[in-house]
């Protein structure tokens, strides 16, 4: 099986109005394909027309090279995962039964559903001791979008549909649910349809974006890359907006660079030791950590030096801290807001990897727009990049 | 599987068509409407008709003869208007001023315990007190004691009706009035009242109804009305009295109800 | 009030058994007013226009007067219990109706949306999802259902139907005589006793079967 879903020239037409012209698409297996577009060119019907909440007028879907366009839409559905903006849990059910909903349906044992439930609010970074008996109401925004995923996730549908999953939280929120979003695909590797209007979401977590239009189709469909190099004509080019620069950093995550190495020591440790340590750098800063190796203050020589009391109060609190997730976009925006010029990188756990500074960040910029050169030259379009990227970027 | 009601507000839409303008057009696409303004006064009539057509095919006994012919029954409908009018603009003269009255800041304690009051006031049997008020010692049987029961049980809802309707008035606007410089009782009679209007309408409405329908119950103290005919065909056992009238008393309420919801479309202020 | 105090010591055990008739009476109307009142509900709530109607033909229902409606119950099924009971569940449809109307019509669009997206059967999302969210709404519509029905209920011994209402007819009959007072006092005070009783047992079932989630 090549592709996980096929869409061949699905149209809806709604009365007076038409909604979705003659989509015709190709979906691979385990990519996240975004669709994205101004309001009203029909990216939600053409998702929603998928798990055929909406019923195309014409055309046709395959799921697996399985003709699905007439068969029970209940049954459907059941196979297919399905997240929406307002979350939508039922208020009703504890969130061990809101994640449960689906395998309940089809019929799974108690053992494994109460299994399943666990495992997957622990994929989600929930401890389901302490959310499996709680309710909607008693969640916080991000933890009720998290509930969502992991429902959508329950019985373990090879493909998940999901329309503006993040639209309705706060930026910081949506930027942290962004990238525990990504991390998670990394271990499910489901075949992801993701609607947004938001260009920057679109580039950050697609591997393929599809950009309707408002003539309700396809004005391009491919790699982020290709999208922001050669945008296909005027409209692509005025939907992805002015910093098309910028916005490929986007593309290329933390973890693909190298981190600098920056003199780092435990805030117990004697002012001796701290002192031979920052000297010993180039740096005019050293990082203090606390037990868990987790970043707590930048203090200079002359914080080291100055009178007593505990090395855990002098110097700056550490405020620009990301994940392997992020992509060098957030961690840019990170180092502008830091006061040391650059991102601390920490693992999952919160504790210390290393810092990344402009000069990654740059060099991705200059490779970025040579790789692309390179690529278009021999004309390999469909490449995919993370795995290229890696040499030249230390 | 066909699109349901329920798809289709998953569907972005295009604009509804425009409304109708004319009243009747509105009327009619509101099935609820065409049923409360079309439908019931047919219905009634349609009833009165086959009851009436029934009853004049059958060969009538000497006691049906006594109560069904046109005098008996006749009189019967006028006691019961006459009766039920007079409870009614009773009710309206207590309940509306007392409403408004009891929504005065200087009241403002008092309106819990006279909505509680009313709440608990129809838990009380209607029969319970027309029949309380009905011994010998107390006001007897009568007329008098009819209106005076049926004013008594029809006066908390009314009442309630009014206070809420006043009360929900926007504080806002309220306020805006006197900001203005309204006096207190300029912004009761320019604002709140007006404002108040439908919900006071429709609580004279339910004043009417309700006088109506509890009116029926007189003939159990020798008050007279509709409640005659049907209490004549129980206690007589002839079912041709007792449905003439059940249906009789039936329709008259509905009739009333139906002229009192045109009256109350007619009188309501414009741009509410 | 002497009268009416050696009245209710002589006659207690009468009072209780009617009582409990008289619940037993309303409460056999509200199961099956419920059981109709939703059904009708479920099937109409998704059209503006049928809700209407529906909303509007048992609100004609409770504009009939009681005796009328009793009457017509005689006329159809004759004297006794069954009449009544007809009769009271007629009264009782219109709360119960309006109310999972709009209970039904409450459910946020997006928790219907999610249900339908994860493939719940219609039925399924009736059931699981959709009665239990408008519950606390429909349970609302009960209790006002149950108010306005003990008190018409009185009436309905008239036409041969058990309970409090006995007693308000027997004291009218016996008006002249000292029993009457205290008949039709106890027997009207027993019918607001009744309609407490019922109001305390409707907060308790408000309580257990109202989802915590959804609980204020």
């Amino acid at each position: 099986m090549e592709h996980m879903i096929r869409l061949d020239e699905l149209t809806k037409r709604f009365p007076g109005q038409l909604a979705v012209d003659s989509v015709s698409m190709d979906i691979p297996e385990g990519e996240i394909v975004v669709f994205v577009g101004p309001s009203g060119c029909g990216k939600t019907t053409t998702l929603k027309m998928i798990n055929r909440l909406i019923e195309p007028t014409s055309g046709r879907i395959f799921l697996e090279d399985e003709d699905v366009t007439r068969i029970n839409a209940d049954r459907l559905r059941r196979r297919i995962g399905y997240v929406i903006q307002q979350i939508g849990l039922f208020p009703h059910m504890t969130i061990a039964s809101n994640i449960a909903t689906v395998p309940r349906t089809l019929g799974w044992d108690k053992q494994r559903i109460a299994e399943r439930v666990d495992e997957l609010l622990e994929l989600v970074g929930m401890d389901p001791e302490a959310y499996r008996d709680r309710y909607p109401k008693e969640l916080s925004g991000g933890q009720n979008q998290r509930v969502g995923v992991a429902r959508a996730l329950a019985a373990d549908p090879a493909v998940m549909l999901m329309d503006e999953p993040f639209g309705a939280v706060d930026p910081i929120t949506r930027e942290r649910l962004q990238n525990e979003f990504l991390r998670l695909q990394d271990e499910v590797n489901k075949t992801i349809c993701f609607v947004t209007h938001d260009v920057d979401e679109a580039i950050k977590m697609g591997d393929r974006i599809a950009i309707f239009g408002d003539d309700h189709g396809i004005q391009q469909f491919d790699t982020p890359e290709m999208i922001l190099s050669h945008p296909a004509n005027e409209f692509v080019e005025d939907f992805l907006g002015s910093g098309a620069a910028l916005k490929r950093l986007h593309l290329r995550r933390v973890r693909e660079v190298a981190l600098t190495a920056w003199p780092a020591a435990g805030v117990a440790e004697d002012r001796d030791t701290l002192r031979e340590k920052l000297e010993d750098s180039e740096q005019s800063f050293l990082l203090l950590l606390d037990e868990q190796r987790q970043p707590v203050r930048w203090v200079s020589r002359r914080d080291l030096e100055r009178g007593e009391g505990r090395m855990a109060d002098r110097g700056l609190p550490v405020a620009a801290i990301i994940e392997p997730h992020a992509t060098l976009h957030d961690a840019l925006d990170e180092m502008i807001t830091s006061n040391v010029g650059c991102a601390v990188v920490v693992d999952r756990e919160g504790a210390y990897q290393g810092v990344v500074d402009i000069d990654p960040v740059m060099t991705a910029v200059n490779t970025l727009r040579a790789e692309l050169r390179e690529r278009l030259a021999v004309g390999s379009w469909h490449a995919v990049p993370t795995e290229t990227v890696e040499e030249g970027t230390s | 599987m066909s699109i349901t009601a329920a798809d289709t507000d998953l569907m972005q839409q295009p604009a509804p068509e425009a409304e109708p303008r004319s009243a009747l057009g509105r009327l009619l696409r509101d099935p609820g409407r065409v049923w409360g303004y079309i439908g019931i006064p047919i219905v009634v009539v349609a009833s009165w008709i086959a009851v009436y057509r029934w009853i004049a095919g059958l060969e009538l006994d000497s006691i049906e003869q006594r109560w069904l012919n046109a005098d008996r029954v006749s009189r019967a409908i006028i006691e019961h208007i006459q009766l039920s009018l007079a409870a009614t603009v009773l009710v309206i003269v207590i309940a509306v001023p007392l409403g408004i009255m009891l929504t005065r800041p200087f009241a403002k304690p008092l309106t819990p315990l006279f909505i509680g009051l009313a709440n608990i006031g129809q838990a009380i049997p209607s029969v319970g007190l027309l029949f309380f008020l009905a011994l010998p010692f107390l006001l007897g049987i009568g007329p008098r004691t009819a209106i005076v029961g049926v004013v008594a049980y029809c006066l908390l809802p009314v009442l309630r009706n009014t206070m809420v309707g006043i009360q929900q008035v926007d504080r806002a606007l309220i306020e805006a009035g006197r900001g203005m410089g309204l006096t207190r009782g300029a912004v009761l009679a320019r604002i709140e009242l007006p404002l108040a209007v439908p919900v006071i309408l429709a609580g004279i409405r339910t004043a009417l109804i309700l006088t109506v329908g509890t009116m029926v119950l007189a003939t159990f103290i020798n008050a007279g009305g509709l409640g005659d005919l049907i209490n004549g065909g129980i206690v007589n056992n002839r079912t041709p009295v007792l449905l003439t009238g059940a249906v009789l008393t039936a329709g008259l309420a509905l009739l009333i109800d139906w002229i009192a919801g045109i009256a109350e479309e007619v009188l309501r202020p414009r741009g509410l | 009030m002497q009268a009416l105090g050696e009245f209710l010591a002589r006659r207690w055990p009468q009072l209780l058994e009617l009582a409990v008739e008289h619940l037993l009476l309303v409460l056999t109307a509200i199961v099956l007013a419920t059981f109709i009142g939703v059904m009708i509900g479920v099937l109409v709530y998704r059209s503006a226009a049928l809700s209407s109607l529906a909303t509007a033909m048992t609100a004609t229902i409770l504009t009939i007067p009681s005796l009328a409606l009793f009457g017509l119950m005689v006329v159809w099924v004759g004297l006794g219990d069954r009449s009544a009971v007809i009769a009271l569940t007629a009264y009782a449809l219109l709360p119960i109706v309006r109310n999972t109307v709009t209970g039904l019509q409450g459910v946020d669009p997006a928790v219907n949306e999610s249900a339908k997206g994860m493939g719940l059967s219609a039925r399924a999302r009736l059931l699981r999802i959709d009665l239990p969210l408008a519950w606390p709404v429909i349970l609302t519509g009960v209790r006002v259902a149950t108010m306005l029905i003990v008190s018409i209920a009185a009436i309905a011994a008239y036409i041969g139907a058990g309970g409090l209402g006995n007693w308000i007819f027997d004291g009218l009959a016996r008006r002249g005589s000292v029993v009457a007072m205290p008949l039709i006092i106890s027997g009207t005070l027993g019918v607001v006793a009744v309609a407490f009783i019922l109001d305390g047992f409707y907060i308790v079932v408000g309580r257990v079967t109202t989802p915590r989630g959804i609980r204020d």
